[in-house]
């Protein structure tokens, strides 16, 4: 499913966030990145949604070369992924159906299929009475909730999440990550960076550990 | 997918403009004063054209004939007449029907006519100007060949000033185009300013549609279709107050040049005109929401 092969990546002069990185997910695999703040987990990631492109080495997604994709391209990639992020990014100014409706409305889905397949996913993840309400109006883990609910609706075959328990106690933790557990469950990969070691032994999945950009543990 | 596509930035478009109705309400203003200045000049010059036009359609030659023509040079001077092009039709005028003329038009004036041993007024023959064929040379070149035909006293031709009228419309609308374009221009960096505003406002949710994989159109289109809502207002409240403008203006010269100005020469900008100055004002818009949507890659 995903292959790096001697990934580095610089910045500015000569600055290393990654320094050949070579690592392989398998599909349907549920993996953790780990390591210290400035390890490179969320520059892994960046190139994983490809927002940026690797200095050197290659990034195979699927049989996709990352750095190969023309703009056009990786718009079509990208609608084959979730996302999650530690800060949410809900857009304030729209309703939770909103939020989560927008992929599929911006993937051309038909207003009845937006509704169904919408309306589908809240329900799964329980949120389906908070559907009108507004991302300001919902808890953390509510909010973090309707994030993972967006980054599913359109059935990826890949979901990366940038540190999505970082802004929630340790029980809404737990929760977030059994749900990310259900959905790998259902044979979605799924690649979670996160520090908190409490929570990656409480799943028990396999890590990959990243230091000064190094990949130290696989 | 074009219709998804529309509806999308439509629906995203008068989303946004609702929410920054403040700064939106000042673009459209700054628009509105554009077009209002160009609509302005297109209308008074669009009038003096008409004016121009109907003016110059009626438009005609006087060969006033000496006394004592003779019979073969008035025929003669009738075949030059019947034979050229510019002339749409003439009409003879005897010295006795210009003496009934003088006491109608100048009834306090008539009793001293009568009073003259005999009638001063020249015989005349008012030549009637074809309005496509007769352009100026042709009659210039015309007026000089009957002032010098044999029977002729003179020749009085009323086009000049038509002509200098209608440099004067034509000055105008060229002052219009420059006025307003520099206007427009400024209408333009004005869209461009608050469509970037939006943007900023929409940032995040602009960042997370990339992420999605949302394709470039649906992520520029909304900003795009922003600007052209924007211009198209713009237009609309430029109409509205070129309206009743136009009509206390023409109220305000019926007042003051009363029966000497044909008030039913003077109107609004004929409809196409007011189709193009809103298709004009949306393309304004369009240009500022798109400079605005650059920024998006």
């Amino acid at each position: 499913m995903i292959e790096t092969s001697h990934v580095s990546k610089v910045y500015g002069r000569g600055i290393y966030a990654l320094r050949d990185v070579s690592v392989v997910i398998e599909k349907g695999e549920f993996v953790f990145l780990t390591g210290p703040s400035g390890a490179g987990k969320s520059t892994l990631l960046r190139l994983l949604l490809r927002q940026e492109t690797p200095s050197e080495g290659s990034v195979t997604v699927a049989g996709r070369d990352l750095a190969r994709l023309s703009l056009r391209q990786a718009q079509t990639y990208r609608r084959t992924l979730g996302f999650v992020f530690q800060d949410f990014k809900l857009i304030p100014s729209k309703t939770v159906l909103d939020n989560v409706g927008l992929v599929p409305r911006v993937l051309g889905a038909t207003s009845v299929q937006q509704q169904r397949r919408t309306f589908q996913v809240l329900k799964w993840l329980g949120l389906q009475h908070r559907m009108n309400a507004y991302p300001l109006e919902l808890s953390g883990g509510e909010q973090q909730r309707v994030a993972i609910a967006r980054a599913l609706v359109n059935e990826p075959s890949l979901i990366l999440a940038d540190e999505p328990t970082g802004n929630l106690d340790p029980d809404l933790s737990l929760e977030i990550m059994n749900l990310f557990r259900d959905i790998n469950a259902r044979g979605t990969t799924v690649l979670v960076a996160t520090h908190d070691r409490e929570l990656m032994r409480h799943v028990g999945r396999r890590t990959l550990t990243l230091d000064h950009g190094r990949l130290v543990d696989t | 997918m074009a219709m998804h596509w529309f509806t999308y930035c439509l629906d995203e478009a008068v989303r946004s403009l609702w929410r920054q109705r403040g700064s939106v309400a000042f673009s459209v203003l700054t628009i509105a004063a554009a077009l209002l200045v160009l609509g302005g000049f297109l209308l008074v010059s669009v009038n003096l054209d008409r004016a121009v036009s109907k003016w110059s359609a009626a438009a005609e030659f006087s060969v006033y004939l000496r006394d004592d023509i003779s019979q073969d040079q008035r025929v003669s001077l009738n075949t030059l007449l019947a034979g050229h092009p510019v002339v749409a039709s003439r009409e003879y005028v005897s010295k006795a029907d210009a003496a009934q003329r003088f006491k109608r038009d100048f009834p306090d004036l008539a009793a001293g006519l009568g009073d003259l041993p005999q009638n001063p007024l020249p015989a005349s023959i008012e030549v009637r100007l074809h309005p496509r064929r007769a352009d100026a040379a042709a009659v210039e070149a015309f007026a000089r060949e009957l002032q010098q035909a044999p029977g002729v006293a003179d020749v009085r031709f009323d086009r000049r000033w038509l002509e200098r009228l209608a440099g004067i419309a034509t000055g105008l609308r060229w002052a219009g185009w420059m006025l307003g374009g520099v206007l427009i221009a400024a209408a333009v960096l004005t869209v461009a300013t608050v469509v970037r505003l939006a943007l900023h406002a929409r940032r995040d949710e602009v960042d997370i549609m990339q992420l999605m994989g949302a394709p470039i159109s649906l992520l520029r289109g909304p900003l795009v279709f922003e600007g052209l809502l924007q211009g198209g207002l713009g237009a609309l409240v430029a109409l509205a107050v070129l309206y009743p403008v136009s009509l206390i203006v023409r109220q305000q010269f019926a007042a003051a040049l009363g029966p000497a100005l044909d008030l039913a020469l003077v109107g609004f900008l004929p409809p196409g005109v007011s189709v193009l100055l809103v298709l004009g004002g949306m393309a304004v818009g369009c240009a500022g929401g798109f400079v605005a949507a650059r920024h998006v890659r």
